[in-house]
């Protein structure tokens, strides 16, 4: 049970982490995945990279879905231009991981910029078809510009660092696992100050954050070039996994994905996007288990594929209606449970 | 030196073409008119039209005159089951929320459509006339022909519904103020799902039309975005300007395919639709209203 | 509710740990000499591409099932481990590494060019697997960039060289159209095509893109038709919306002759094209199913089979069928089962009968086979009939 939470200091009150059982539950957390990559196979380590970069890319929407209500099907677009600026720059250039990274959450932002600025001057679900607007137009840059290798994409040489080249899931997971952790960190601590409040302020009752003195457009879009920045990283990361990226790599599909993650995780706090990123990307290997462990299971691959869209869909219309607050609720009541055992609920 | 004739054919065929977008663009205006929701699976629904028709006309050898009413009624019931189970129970929701179950509706319509009738890609059996139809010179493709006539039918149609019919009248009224509806005495809920029903059986007509002449797949949907394009041009809950949107889109596309390259046909369609945000959000005939989120 | 969420992650920290304790015995006994030979496999069994992932799965499954009745490679069973993968590049990928985590792999079938593509740097770095794959793509046609892999069949590319081909002895100096998808399986040959097709006398008159997912083609066809060409080619589709130019073309009183590329000459997919269809040509590398000229090989399939089975099992049995000549030949010079060795059996794979699946001998020199015959389509027999001899490039 949880007791002595007294704080003393505004300080300490503001903390993100304030008790001693959640520093200590961190430290074990990081033990593990530091370790994780020791004890598993190829396979684990590939599903944990991607985990991973999703776990990045659905932090960014939900700083801007979640955070500041503004929804967005266009994650994936920038996701795509983050992938092919790492791209282009790694096979001209030769830049080091750090600075392709970082010029691909540029420009990524400058993307989201664009799009922002016109569609954020109307409310609400005009922003959503905005950005499937920009997907296909990201998608038709891709593929005709002539630096972008056109419909079959560009392939990547591994990152390296100090001449050491992270071509296995073993060494890019050094990579891939620690900018998120920074990512995670960015994101919490954003919501600790003035600009993170304010996101809050104008996803709740817009007209009065500006009452407030908020200046809306200006907020909407540093929330939506924040979180287009994120999905630029992110797809650079991507780009640096996966190797190769092509016009088809980032469907609206994938946007899709995301705002499924988000809502599935919970919508407007952080673990919510950790854990809908993990349980989507999870969720379709847990069905090959399930498949195979129902008898005569074999003849039952064939819908496999189907059966995931389904549940897919039906995952984001379940939460929905039953859970909007997501796995993330689920979560903290089970906490609840524990912090107040064994005074019942 | 232009080639009119090459431009008028072009243009003819893709006015055409349009009605086409017209008739999806009806079902979804139909919706956001009675309900405010943004149904981005109608393409999904179109789908599911189309297929319930090949299971009807195909599978089942029922004669053309039996199966286009069962496919009607079947959608008509699907409809009034997505309104009970997944709309109705988002009544106060943000309309976000109410969005993104339309996106899981999608969805799983598709998972559905590839669990019984596997993913591949399909032919529907011809039930149009099949005869060219000649203006002057210039040929215009009979199931596009034909399409465009339908499409302005169900049109003309719901527009006399809305204005004349009492349940045409309290679908206009919920649209406008739920709560003065209910103090009239109009049955909201039932007006709900009366939207959802008409909605998804202009879908399955509409299916039908885009499945006899491009086939049908389980990525049929996609055609749902293009319909998007449509509604925003015309107006969210306009019912003439799905009508206008849809030819003119399908006009814009058509050029864009002649004059540009297959390539800039979605491209110039989705220029347009930022054009529209930009300077006319609210589209050509769309109402003017401060939207809250 | 509560309980499900810890229970899940616990899972799969369980089945993290129980994988790699299941794994390490088995890359121990693989270690150990005589023991299977695994044909691993990304097939996308599921989704866009099951007509093709099933048919490839079952001619797969079917050869193994020959080769081990017989007795295996020099006494080495072959073991076929699929996944499905539902034609998606990043579950391809995570079937690979979960098929070569848990097996010593040797030969391994890729679902697509996007797989293939992700993957090479992989093999390379593996170094002991041989891929094939469903792809055609002109790029994998390459011995220096894609060294481990190899087609079963001609490249785009060579599929349009085999059709301009026959079109020039058909008919020389004729007009010839192209008409194909906006995706990279539609572009892939278009432009080294348009500059055969010049070699060979022959006129592009125009080629026309279609959006994928296209339904209204209207304006493409009054296109074709303004440039009245005497044959158009298509590619990047499997069906749609190829009938409904074809129905439009002839509607609007289109002179030209129709043909098509490897993924749209299954016999049951244009079938589906309806009279219309009646004529219909395309290029084909391999035998149908229901050829009765003479192939042993078909026989005993069609005994295996009684049901017709499509051109992507015959793809999936010759892929099976080259894997284990490379094999048997690396193994019969007395060498270790790498990537590069098998790469080297591979070529050395000269006047080769297919037991008549591919009607001639076939010598695969560099990535491809360029062999191929163009069929045209028996509506009224509802089969494809021969149109030309074997051509080869």
């Amino acid at each position: 049970m949880r007791i002595g939470t007294l704080k003393e200091t505004y300080v300490a009150d503001a903390a993100l982490f304030d008790s001693r059982t959640q520093k200590i539950w961190l430290v074990v957390a990081g033990a593990l995945l530091v370790l994780f990559p020791f004890v598993a196979s190829d396979y684990w380590l590939y599903l944990a990279c991607l985990v991973s970069i999703n776990v990045a890319s659905a932090t960014g929407l939900n700083i801007l879905t979640g955070y500041t209500g503004l929804v967005s099907l266009g994650q994936a677009a920038f996701m795509g231009l983050g992938a092919y600026t790492v791209a282009t720059m790694e096979s001209t250039m030769g830049t080091p991981f750090a600075l392709n990274l970082l010029c691909g959450g540029v420009v990524a932002m400058i993307g989201g910029l664009v799009v922002g600025i016109p569609s954020l001057r109307v409310k609400g679900l005009y922003l959503a078809i905005a950005t499937i607007a920009a997907s296909f137009i990201t998608h038709f840059l891709f593929a005709n510009l002539s630096f972008t290798g056109g419909t079959g994409g560009l392939s990547i040489q591994p990152a390296s660092w100090f001449g050491l080249p992270l071509d296995t899931s073993f060494r890019i997971y050094w990579l891939i696992v620690p900018v998120t952790l920074l990512m995670l960190l960015g994101a919490a601590n954003l919501f600790r100050t003035r600009i993170g409040r304010a996101f809050i302020a104008i996803r709740d009752r817009d007209i009065s954050a500006e009452v407030l003195g908020i200046p809306l457009l200006r907020y909407k879009l540093l929330s939506f070039g924040l979180s287009s920045f994120y999905a630029g990283v992110a797809g650079g990361l991507w780009a640096y996994f996966f190797r190769v990226v092509t016009p088809e790599s980032f469907p609206l599909l994938m946007s899709i994905f995301f705002l499924a993650a988000i809502i599935v995780g919970g919508m407007g706090t952080i673990l919510g996007g950790v854990l809908g990123a993990v349980f989507m990307t999870m969720v379709p290997e847990l069905l090959k288990f399930v498949f195979d462990l129902i008898p005569g299971g074999a003849g039952l691959t064939v819908f496999l594929s189907p059966v995931r869209t389904i549940i897919f869909g039906l995952l984001i219309i379940g939460f929905l209606v039953f859970e909007p607050h997501g796995l993330a609720e689920i979560w903290r009541r089970v906490r609840r449970y524990f912090h107040l055992w064994p005074f019942r609920n | 030196m232009m080639d009119w004739a090459y431009l008028f054919e072009i243009s003819l065929t893709g006015v055409a073409g349009g009605g086409l977008y017209s008739l999806a663009a009806l079902a979804f205006v139909i919706v956001y008119k009675a309900t405010r929701v943004v149904n981005i699976a109608i393409g999904e629904m179109l789908m599911a039209g189309a297929y319930l028709f090949f299971t009807f006309a195909a599978m089942f050898a029922l004669p053309i005159w039996l199966a286009i009413p069962a496919t009607v009624l079947g959608s008509g019931l699907l409809g009034a089951m997505i309104e009970r189970t997944m709309i109705r129970p988002l009544l106060g929701e943000p309309p976000i929320s109410v969005f993104m179950v339309t996106v899981g509706l999608g969805s799983v319509l598709v998972g559905l459509v590839e669990v019984i009738w596997t993913a591949d890609q399909r032919r529907l059996p011809e039930f149009l006339p099949a005869q060219p139809i000649m203006i002057g010179d210039a040929f215009l493709a009979p199931k596009i022909f034909w399409g465009a006539v339908i499409a302005v039918i169900f049109i003309a149609a719901v527009l006399l519904i809305f204005r004349f019919w009492r349940g045409g009248i309290a679908l206009r009224a919920t649209a406008s103020d739920q709560a003065a509806a209910y103090s009239v005495g109009i049955n909201v809920p039932r007006v709900f799902s009366l939207a959802w029903v008409f909605s998804a059986m202009i879908a399955a007509v509409s299916g039908i039309i885009v499945g006899s002449i491009g086939g049908i797949s389980s990525s049929m949907g996609v055609f749902g975005l293009s319909v998007l394009v449509v509604v925003i041009v015309g107006g969210l809950d306009s019912v003439l300007g799905a009508l206008i949107g849809g030819l003119f889109i399908g006009l814009v596309e058509a050029l864009a395919g002649a004059y540009l390259g297959g390539e800039y046909k979605l491209l110039a369609t989705f220029i347009v639709l930022v054009a529209v945000l930009l300077v006319r959000p609210y589209g050509l005939f769309g109402t003017h209203e401060i939207e809250r989120l | 509710m509560q309980k499900s969420l810890t229970s899940q992650r616990r899972r799969s920290l369980m089945l993290a740990a129980a994988g790699t304790a299941l794994a390490s015995p088995l890359t121990a006994l693989a270690q150990a000499g005589g023991e299977d030979i695994v044909i691993g496999g990304s097939i996308p069994m599921t989704g866009v591409f099951a007509f093709a992932g099933i048919g490839i799965n079952a001619g797969m499954q079917d050869y193994v099932k020959i080769i081990n009745d017989a007795g295996g490679i020099k006494g080495r069973k072959l073991r076929y481990v699929p996944e499905d993968t539902g034609y998606k590049v990043d579950v391809s990928v995570a079937a690979f590494k979960k098929i070569t985590s848990q097996n010593k792999v040797n030969l391994y079938y890729g679902d697509s060019t996007g797989f293939s593509k992700t993957i090479n740097p992989e093999l390379d770095r593996n170094g002991n697997i041989l891929m094939a794959g469903a792809s055609f793509a002109t790029e994998l046609n390459d011995p220096k960039k894609y060294p481990n892999q190899f087609l079963v069949g001609p490249d785009y590319t060579e599929m349009f060289g085999i059709l301009l081909k026959h079109i020039a002895k058909e008919k020389p100096g004729a007009k010839v159209a192209f008409v194909y998808s906006d995706s990279e399986f539609g572009r892939d040959p278009i432009e080294a095509s348009e500059a055969a097709a010049k070699k060979l006398g022959l006129n592009v008159v125009v080629k026309l893109m279609t959006p994928p997912g296209s339904v209204d083609v209207s304006t493409e066809v009054i296109k074709l038709r303004r440039a009245a060409p005497d044959y158009t080619i298509f590619h990047g589709y499997v069906l749609a919306p190829i009938p409904e130019f074809i129905t439009q073309g002839k509607q609007q009183g289109m002179k030209s002759k129709w043909m098509g590329t490897f993924w749209t000459m299954d016999s049951s997919t244009v079938m589906k094209m309806g009279p219309d269809g009646d004529g219909f040509m395309g290029v084909m590398p391999y035998r149908y199913y229901y050829d009765t000229e003479k192939a042993p090989m078909l026989d005993k399939i069609r005994q295996m089979r009684p049901e017709y089975q499509s051109t992507a099992y015959i793809q999936g049995f010759l892929a099976a069928m080259l894997f284990t000549e490379s094999a048997k030949r690396c193994l019969d010079a007395g060498k270790e089962l790498t990537g590069k060795n098998l790469k080297t059996a591979l070529n050395s794979i000269k006047d080769f009968d297919t037991g008549g699946l591919i009607g001639v001998p076939i010598t695969i020199k560099g990535n491809s086979i360029p062999v191929g015959r163009v069929y045209r389509a028996d509506m009224k027999a509802q089969k494809m009939v021969a149109a030309s001899d074997w051509i080869a490039l």
